[in-house]
């Protein structure tokens, strides 16, 4: 398995969580080009902390503190836009 | 139908990921909505929503009482000081609720990594850990005596999941400490309290024998040679099973067997086995033979009166548990680990056997079937109905609505289904409102006969106004049905009628998918059928008290 799919893995699980919290209609597709956050994601603001959240917490759990929730990565083309780019994100930083 | 729950999240910190799990998740349905962000007294005095809403309150015990967060900050404070704090929010819970069906409040915690004064923090007067077992205690105590409000133990949900309980990063980002881990076993026991409240909390486990109440199979290893106690750490786990069996059965969960097997075989290694802990006479009911199990649980479900959504069945089998399940689809078939080790905390898992209250009747439920077992033995044994009801020698007992008893009533308005003329689900404070009007009486009935008693298992509501009495509820709980109970209730609600001045008394009944016995009754009864679903007896006619019935 590459970093890429592991990583793909763990955006994932993170996602199972999140979707428990979506109305049906509005949960996230797991394709690597939904949208998590800007435009056109499903996700509001408490939402999209709860997803990062989560998700650093999945990293974590394997030994890798990746602090996602962070000015640098919450920006406009923020590595945290779509499944895909959060996933080479995640890949290039994983041990 | 059941109308979807309406649940009210009220809280000192952001409830609104808790309330997203539920709405979503484990209430997909039910209506959630989330209290302004204010102080909870504020969300107190606004009331819920509208009627019927069941809120859940979550607080800080740093927000409700100052010396306690003095007490956190390792100042000075004083017991008395936190106690009274304490009790001042268990009195604003006690006046909301009663503005709500009911109401659901977790424990006080602190995060799992507050060490308090560290090995000190038991120490009364000083520790942390020792003042937030006292205000948990003081504030039971301040509500025990109110039954629409229940507490929810919030440290087992943190010891469960350990220190991923809390995520402190998602405090400072979202105030909203508690991870999804943590969300989930919360949610739980809200849908089991909301279950509850709603009647719908399960009564019976319908077990399998080999391999589930005991090791090995019974038919090849005899009565004596199966697998439960001794030295033997797997046969230590059946009779650890076997006794969490009987504890549940304390609390009013009906035992019942199916299983293939040959019938002799197994009640000998149940009678006879000296390490067995469950004993013929705890089960209400069993099929033991050779045929289809899905019928046999159908079956035993008959014999109990009880629907399959009220029951859980047990079985090592996958094959069995699958067959069963797609039989009777409302029936609850957990998973069950092969390993017997962990048979006893996957019962003490299961969330769906908690009720709001455990009332006399309850604890005294598999004392009931055992009677009831008698009783059908005695009939079975007469010559006919009327000799079999004349040898049963029934008494009942009617008695006003009060505080004795009116925790037992509501719990009648929410589980009787078949003998319920129109199915009103009320909690006793909702009943306690309604019997408070002059124009409203109910009454209750205690049924005993010679082979036990079987405590208060009949209700009747009636609203009177100026000639004419209306017959709002009707309820008898299907454990009596048939003893002509439902006759001497009907005598008694019309006398009462005719002495308050009503020149008839009027029922209508109301349908369900479940209540068409007590349909049947009212046809049957010799109550005038005056429109569709519509009964009217003139009380200048007597309506006679059964013959084998003494009223008191």
């Amino acid at each position: 398995m590459t970093s890429y799919e592991r990583a793909l893995a763990l955006v994932y699980d993170a996602i199972d969580v999140i979707n428990t919290q979506q109305p049906a209609a509005m949960r996230l597709r797991k394709s690597p080009d939904t949208v998590i956050v800007g435009v056109g994601g499903a996700l509001d603001s408490l939402g999209v902390v709860n997803f990062v959240l989560t998700l650093e917490e999945k990293i974590a759990a394997g030994g890798t503190t990746l602090p996602l929730l962070d000015d640098d990565v919450m920006v406009e083309h923020s590595p945290l836009r779509t499944i895909d780019s959060v996933s080479r994100y995640i890949a290039e930083h994983l041990v | 139908m059941t109308p979807a729950p309406q649940l009210y999240l009220i809280g000192d910190f952001n409830v609104d990921t808790f309330a997203r799990y539920l709405a979503n998740t484990a209430l997909e349905g039910a209506r959630v909505e989330v209290a302004q962000p204010s102080p909870v007294s504020a969300a107190f005095a606004a009331g819920p929503p509208g009627d019927g809403w069941t809120a859940f309150v979550w607080t800080r015990p740093e927000m409700i009482s100052p010396a306690f967060q003095r007490a956190l900050n390792f100042e000075p404070f004083d017991n008395a000081d936190v106690i009274a704090d304490v009790t001042r929010f268990g009195r604003e819970v006690v006046g909301f609720a009663r503005r709500c069906r009911a109401v659901l409040l977790p424990t006080w915690i602190v995060p799992p990594f507050v060490r308090g004064w560290g090995v000190l923090d038991w120490r009364p007067g000083l520790g942390v850990a020792s003042l937030l077992a006292r205000m948990n205690l003081a504030l039971a105590d301040a509500l025990g005596n109110e039954p629409s409000i229940v507490m929810l133990d919030a440290n087992r949900w943190m010891t469960t999941v350990g220190g991923r309980g809390w995520s402190q990063k998602a405090w400072y980002a979202a105030k909203s400490p508690f991870t999804p881990d943590l969300l989930q076993l919360a949610a739980a026991d809200v849908v089991s309290a909301i279950d509850g409240f709603g009647g719908r909390a399960r009564r019976a486990i319908i077990l399998d024998l080999d391999d589930v109440l005991w090791g090995g199979v019974v038919g090849e290893t005899g009565p004596l040679g199966v697998r439960i106690g001794g030295h033997d750490h797997v046969g230590e786990a059946f009779v650890d099973f076997q006794r969490a069996l009987k504890a549940l059965s304390r609390r009013g969960v009906l035992l019942a067997i199916v299983s293939k097997n040959d019938e002799a075989v197994a009640l000998e290694a149940i009678d006879r086995h000296p390490e067995m802990q469950l004993r013929r006479e705890d089960f209400a009911a069993w099929r033991i033979n050779w045929d289809d199990k899905a019928g046999n649980v159908a079956a035993v479900l008959a014999e109990m009166n009880l629907g399959a959504e009220s029951a859980v069945f047990v079985d090592d089998q996958v094959i069995e548990r699958a067959r069963v399940q797609s039989a009777l689809p409302d029936i609850l078939v957990p998973d069950w680990p092969p390993d017997p080790s962990r048979f006893r905390e996957t019962l003490e898992s299961l969330h769906c056997f908690d009720a709001p209250s455990v009332t006399t009747e309850d604890r005294g439920r598999a004392g009931m079937m055992a009677a009831e077992r008698s009783r059908r033995a005695a009939a079975a044994a007469s010559a006919g109905v009327e000799e079999w009801l004349q040898s049963l020698a029934v008494r009942v007992a009617v008695e006003p609505l009060g505080d004795m008893n009116i925790e037992r009533a509501a719990q009648l308005f929410n589980k009787t289904n078949q003998m319920n003329l129109s199915t009103r689900r009320m909690t006793s404070a909702d009943l306690a409102a309604w019997a408070a009007s002059p124009d409203n009486l109910v009454l209750t009935f205690r049924v005993a006969d010679r082979f036990g008693d079987s405590g208060l298992t009949g209700l009747v509501g009636l609203h009177i106004a100026d000639t004419d009495a209306q017959l709002v509820d009707f309820l008898l709980s299907c454990r009596v049905m048939g003893r002509r109970v439902e006759e001497a209730m009907l005598h008694v609600a019309i006398a009462q009628a005719r002495t308050k001045g009503a020149a008839a008394l009027r029922a209508r009944f109301v349908p369900t998918p479940r209540n068409a016995p007590c349909l049947e009754f009212f046809r049957r009864c010799g109550m005038r059928e005056v429109g569709a679903s519509e009964f009217m007896w003139s009380t200048g006619d007597v309506f006679g008290r059964p013959p084998s019935v003494t009223v008191a």
